[in-house]
């Protein structure tokens, strides 16, 4: 049985226990290249029933220029691949334009699919001694479509995912002369410049520049029967690049991103064996093969200065590795760069295991790099929610092998992204620090905790709805309030979004809570309330909390009502309310207080340095 | 087993996968306006055969080819014929 048949079985028995396919043959899914195997899967995942709110329901409308076909199944695939559990609402042919102007897309869709082609931008006619003219109808076409995309962005809630276009063979060469031929040329690339605009517009719109995917992957980008027959313009090849794409940006729209770079050293962040060869004899920069591994260096660096937490996974002797780091003329990455070095003999899974407690991160924030196909292996099997990405055969390939699935992809970059390295060093610093305390209160008021709680300002948005899609474990309704519901509360005199910041001794955690409160006829309700889980176990919940119902109280509030509905990750918020002093009410989940009589719940261990 | 056989087996179990019908059914009534046999699901068909078999079908013929039988008959000539051209290469 090869392990496409394998594959496809283990989907179609996952689709008769009526339950997601597991992380491992998510893993095996995501990694296919042949588009017809693709398209399988996704035939075969057509059948899947809804399972709950786990993995991440997702419901994605695809909107088309030209005849949908095979993207339905390939981005079915790559969208169950990434771990959401998607439902299409497929637009009918030849509706794209009448769906957009009329801001009317059926099934509340989260994500809009625009899937494009280039006779939406080209007359019927025209001519070839009038570059010129063709271009001006080009960008008047983009015009069209850009109203139509911002009109129907006031309608919908959605986020809308555009491509730029490849440019057809035949525009470019039926113009004979060079000069001409370089001025339609110019103006297709204009079209993609300002389809790659439309991003810069709103911060709901993606643009995936397919274009230039295409340009990096050997697989024909069209298919002239197919194009001629049934207005298919791609081959499946293009639309599973394609697939693949919108998959990435959907995946990090639903806070899917991973959050952790895990990575061996020997013959992964350098050549050789440094037990072996000791410090001198590694192989990092200079010439080939050095240079591939200083390339490497070169690109976690990157995703460091991004905000992916970098941990070292390594078999060695501690010393020798750390006197390699600090030393090595040609190492990029230094010790202070990696939040946990887990530098030992213990089993890597085990390593992983400790680090994600430290850091107070699922496994499913992980991703693992290494060159042995044992311990990719085995943390594969102890760690199922690990992405393993392999770091074995030609060292060239390094950098592709780690960058191909857009594992750490975020919608925007926010403050705390930025911070979110040094964030978690202090945090690995802080779990040591915690040692030699008679009690964990006293442990807690030697960190010298300040919450800073405010309503949440324009520039907060952006962190506060990033929270909201990413917090999955301290949420207690599970409700996701995306940027724009959130930016539209926050100005709603019936509503009050707050965002919650911490620091401590070791330095500033940034927003790490937020909560959407409803305030009408005086009752306030809390409609979510989140907080990352960097700070569990400090009772910055409660002080969130106390902070919620001063509020209440000054505003005269009659009854402040909380709500707690359970999902299979947030059992840790279970009970919140009542320890905060509400009290259950006879409606299913929510517990009430009276915001005038209410005690405090605000630790003595947490000052607000606004109220002191 | 012979190449012709290995091709039928193929082109059947392509057919059946894609109409969502099985080989027996495929086999008894072997009229693919029958099965579902709509444009996407031609073009899909057509798009697996030609991955997996390593064959370019020429779209008039594909289209002309109304049975299981003489979709069979089609695949096979292009295969033998993909064949030769390669022996010739």
């Amino acid at each position: 049985m090869n392990d496409f048949t394998e594959l496809l079985d283990g989907l179609r028995a996952a689709v008769a226990a009526r339950s997601a396919p597991s992380p491992g043959l998510r893993q095996r899914l995501a990694g296919l290249d042949d588009p017809a195997t693709v398209r399988r899967a996704g035939r075969i995942l057509a059948e899947l029933p809804p399972s709950g709110p786990e993995p991440r329901p997702i419901r994605v409308a695809v909107l088309a220029t030209c005849t949908i076909g095979p993207f339905e199944h390939l981005l079915r695939a790559t969208l169950v691949a990434t771990g959401t559990q998607p439902t299409l609402l497929l637009g009918d042919y030849g509706t794209f334009d009448l769906s957009l102007a009329a801001g009317e897309i059926g099934g509340s869709p989260d994500v809009v699919t625009c899937l494009l082609d280039e006779r939406y931008f080209l007359p019927r006619e025209w001519s070839a001694v009038d570059p010129d003219g063709l271009a001006a109808h080009v960008a008047a076409r983009f015009a069209d479509l850009r109203g139509l995309i911002l009109a129907c962005l006031e309608r919908t809630p959605a986020a809308f995912v555009l491509h730029t276009v490849p440019i057809p063979a035949e525009l470019r060469d039926s113009v004979i002369s060079w000069r001409a031929r370089a001025t339609v040329g110019r103006a297709w690339h204009r079209l993609n410049a300002d389809l790659l605009g439309l991003a810069e517009e709103d911060s709901r719109i993606t643009v995936v520049d397919l274009a230039g995917e295409l340009a990096d992957v050997a697989v024909a980008c069209r298919d002239d029967r197919l194009h001629r027959y049934a207005d298919l313009p791609y081959t499946d090849g293009a639309l599973l690049v394609l697939a693949r794409q919108v998959a990435r940006v959907v995946a990090a729209r639903s806070g899917l991103s991973r959050k952790v770079l895990a990575l061996d050293l020997d013959n992964t962040l350098w050549g050789g064996v440094l037990g072996e060869t000791g410090e001198a004899g590694l192989q990092l920069g200079g010439l080939y093969p050095g240079n591939c591994y200083q390339a490497l260096q070169r690109v976690v660096r990157r995703l460091r200065e991004q905000g992916v937490i970098l941990v070292l996974a390594s078999k060695n002797d501690a010393g020798p590795v750390d006197e390699a780091l600090a030393n090595h003329p040609e190492m990029l990455l230094r010790p202070q760069d990696f939040a946990v070095r887990a530098v030992n003999w213990s089993a890597k899974a085990e390593n992983l295991r400790h680090a994600a407690e430290t850091l107070n991160l699922a496994a499913s924030a992980f991703v693992f790099m290494d060159d042995s196909p044992f311990e990719r292996g085995h943390v594969a099997a102890e760690l199922p929610g690990v992405a393993v990405v392999a770091a074995d055969g030609d060292p060239a390939y390094l950098v592709r092998s780690l960058l191909r699935s857009g594992w750490f992809d975020v919608p925007e970059l926010t403050d705390t992204d930025l911070k979110r390295p040094a964030l978690y060093r202090s945090r690995a610093l802080r779990t040591g620090f915690s040692t030699g305390f008679a009690s964990s209160e006293d442990y807690l008021r030697a960190l010298r905790t300040q919450v800073i709680s405010h309503p949440v300002t324009a520039f907060e948005t952006g962190r506060v709805a990033q929270l909201a899609a990413r917090t999955n474990q301290f949420n207690l309704t599970g409700v996701r309030f995306d940027e724009g519901v959130t930016t539209a509360m926050s100005t709603d005199p019936d509503h009050l979004v707050a965002s919650f910041t911490v620091s401590d001794r070791f330095g500033h955690e940034g927003i790490v809570g937020a909560a959407w409160i409803e305030r009408r006829d005086r009752i306030w309700r809390v409609l979510n309330l989140v907080l990352s889980c960097r700070v569990f176990g400090r009772g910055i919940e409660f002080a969130i909390a106390d902070w919620i119902v001063g509020r209440a109280r000054e505003a005269g509030a009659t009854a402040l009502v909380g709500r707690y509905v359970p999902t299979n990750r947030n059992s840790v918020a279970a009970g919140f309310w009542e320890k905060a002093g509400f009290t259950p009410s006879d409606e299913d989940g929510t517990y009430t207080v009276v915001p005038a009589t209410a005690p405090t719940c605000l630790p003595t261990w947490i000052t607000d340095p606004e109220t002191k | 087993m012979t190449e012709m056989d290995d091709t039928a087996s193929v082109v059947l179990n392509t057919l059946s996968e894609v109409l969502n019908k099985s080989t027996g059914e495929l086999r008894a009534r072997p009229v693919l306006a029958t099965h579902g046999w709509d444009s996407l699901a031609s073009l899909e068909v057509l798009s697996r055969l030609e991955s997996g078999l390593t064959v370019t079908l020429d779209l008039r013929a594909y289209h002309a080819a109304h049975t299981v039988t003489a979709l069979i008959d089609l695949v096979a000539a292009a295969a033998t014929s993909n064949a030769a051209a390669g022996r010739r290469g």
